[in-house]
């Protein structure tokens, strides 16, 4: 098996955050002697990456993925445990470690604004000490996948969201990083952005063998981009492994999909547990206990003139809104 | 050299970003002729006066006046908008920039003292340096190649230890973001404008060794007029460097916080 290239045991952050009650009096008293409290932002994280892998960190808002992702791309110190990215200790911030990783953040510019892309891609080939010829080339490479030429030209303030996305990913991987961290790097792009950064992902991925973990709150950039994903909520992790697998793992339901033989306007009662979710003349979905799936097939081949009948998880986007909103099963 | 070509690289991108706003220049050349005009028109009132005040001059003054110009030019060249990138409302520190500033394999604070230059104040230098000029052509002496060479160390050691200041206040950051610290600093340094001797006692003890804002100017306009001894110069040396040491390690004691705090 290939070295992970990407390695965390045990990983743990908490905050010191300051408590400050409502109110006036409250606060001249947080001013003479703050109160503090401990969270936890993310708790006991162990999980390995090998080099070309692409894996989707998901999780609600404020479930400790940007701080893992801030962990590892050396930005703060755990609380305790252990980790290793590219042979380093990301917190130590060796030179070299930094030249190895880049980190694209969709809420954040590394762009100068008031001049040109290209500029700013010439500070950073110094800042990374790019040799001008390798510089010239990664260049060529990234704005031919990104289809970008004319947009080198143009000041950063006045390029679209999404055309400053291309650029901040071209200052991300103009050193040739061999891991890459995303994080939420389609935000507020429209869907057709959206699906040329992910060909861009796939592609370059691909050609260049970067290891990627990818944030998003976009399923469909996790399901077209990311094999694997890591669900973490309140900082724990809840699941690690392919996708497809999230559902089967995390939600206790079935969908069975029924098509009828004859128009039933009538329904007839169904056992407890099972909710219909979509009703058509002749056709009816239905959300059913996992455990109970075969006895409640069973009942329903009896009572009703199925043509039909088949049994699948329920879709991906409704075992994450389950998983963040009730906690896993 | 990398970090020269880095430098250079630095230089290039902020004259450019500059550059993308004309009217900026206009405005800056005003404020520069602004601030010549009343710092001149000060002293040539009180001169109108007096002959001296406590054994200094006009044209010393001027001298004090001119390398106080020429300080505070090299600190808009670069030290000040390199340092003010990072606090403020749109610093680096709010807007969470800074977390792609420290990515960087360059040491930090290399990045954040030499990042930005304000090419406009290239101008102020002229202007500071003139003043310079005109003063020492009034003083109506010979200076001989020791003494240009005593005031380039002393400038340089007043320069460089008001970086140290400005980087202590820079500094501050980490434990209050949003606060320009350096506005605190900016009170006391016009105060350099003037010879310290001029001060209270309890203030020119402040300006000496609390917040040596005066040893910044004073010490290279004595170099010029020949009223600097050796030790004075060595301890302008001497009180750089010990500044400039405990500047940097305030400044890495920040950033380490930054590190195990921020979220």
């Amino acid at each position: 098996m290939t070295q992970p290239i990407i390695q965390l045991q045990n990983l743990t952050k908490t905050y010191r955050v300051p408590v400050r009650p409502e109110g006036l009096a409250a606060s001249v008293k947080s001013l003479l002697r703050p109160q503090y409290t401990q969270v936890t932002a993310v708790q006991d994280i162990s999980f390995s990456i090998t080099p070309g892998e692409i894996v989707g960190l998901i999780g609600p808002n404020g479930a400790g993925k940007t701080t893992t992702l801030k962990m590892l791309s050396g930005l703060l110190h755990p609380s305790s445990g252990t980790a290793s990215v590219a042979g380093h200790i990301p917190w130590q911030r060796h030179p070299t470690y930094l030249r190895s990783i880049s980190m694209v953040m969709g809420n954040k510019s590394q762009m100068l604004w008031d001049i040109p892309p290209m500029d700013s891609f010439r500070v950073l080939a110094e800042i990374y000490a790019v040799p001008p010829a390798e510089f010239q080339r990664t260049l060529d490479e990234l704005i031919d996948l990104l289809e970008m030429q004319d947009l080198l030209t143009k000041p950063v303030r006045n390029l679209s969201l999404g055309e400053r996305m291309k650029c901040e990913l071209v200052a991300s991987l103009l050193h040739r990083p061999a891991v890459l961290f995303l994080d939420e790097p389609t935000l507020g792009l429209d869907v057709s952005m959206q699906l040329r950064l992910r060909r861009f992902l796939a592609e370059y991925n691909r050609r260049s063998h970067v290891s990627i973990i990818l944030t998003s709150h976009y399923m469909a950039d996790v399901l077209a981009l990311c094999p694997r994903v890591i669900l973490i909520h309140h900082g724990k992790l809840l699941y690690d492994g392919a996708l497809d697998g999230l559902a089967h793992r995390l939600s206790p339901f079935k969908m069975l999909r029924l098509t009828l033989r004859t128009e039933t306007t009538a329904l007839p009662p169904f056992p407890p547990g099972v909710e219909i979710t979509e009703t058509a003349p002749s056709a009816l979905t239905l959300r059913v206990p996992r455990l109970d799936t075969p006895a409640i097939t069973a009942h329903l081949l009896q009572t009703l003139p199925v043509a039909d009948l088949t049994v699948e998880d329920p879709p991906i986007e409704a075992v994450i809104d389950q998983v963040y909103s009730e906690g896993a099963a | 050299m990398k970090p020269l070509r880095l430098v250079a690289a630095f230089m290039k991108a902020s004259f450019q970003e500059e550059a993308a706003y004309r009217s900026n220049f206009f405005i800056s050349i005003t404020t520069s002729v602004l601030n010549l005009g009343t710092g001149v028109l000060g002293i040539v009132v009180l001169f109108g006066q007096i002959q001296s005040l406590q054994g200094w001059d006009l044209p010393s003054t001027l001298t004090l006046l001119g390398v106080y110009l020429t300080v505070s030019a090299l600190r808009s060249l670069f030290i000040s908008p390199s340092l003010e990138a990072l606090s403020g409302m749109d610093g680096e520190i709010w807007s969470g920039a800074f977390d792609f500033t420290i990515m960087r394999p360059v040491d930090v604070q290399f990045m954040v003292s030499l990042r930005k230059w304000r090419w406009f104040a290239s101008f102020d230098l002229l202007l500071g340096l003139g003043v310079l000029l005109i003063a020492v052509i009034q003083l109506g002496i010979t200076i001989s190649p020791a003494q240009v060479i005593a005031f380039v160390l002393a400038l340089f050691s007043g320069v460089v230890i008001l970086y140290a200041i400005l980087l202590i206040f820079a500094g501050l950051i980490f434990w209050s973001p949003g606060v320009l610290f350096t506005w605190i600093f900016d009170g006391l340094f016009q105060m350099a404008r003037y010879p310290l001797s001029m001060y209270p006692g309890w203030l020119r003890l402040v300006l000496t060794w609390i917040v040596p804002v005066g040893v910044i100017t004073t010490i290279p306009a004595q170099a010029i007029t020949g009223a600097l001894s050796m030790q004075n110069l060595a301890l302008s040396l001497g009180l750089a460097l010990v500044l400039v040491v405990l500047a940097s390690a305030f400044f890495r004691h920040g950033l380490k916080r930054y590190a195990s705090a921020s979220s």
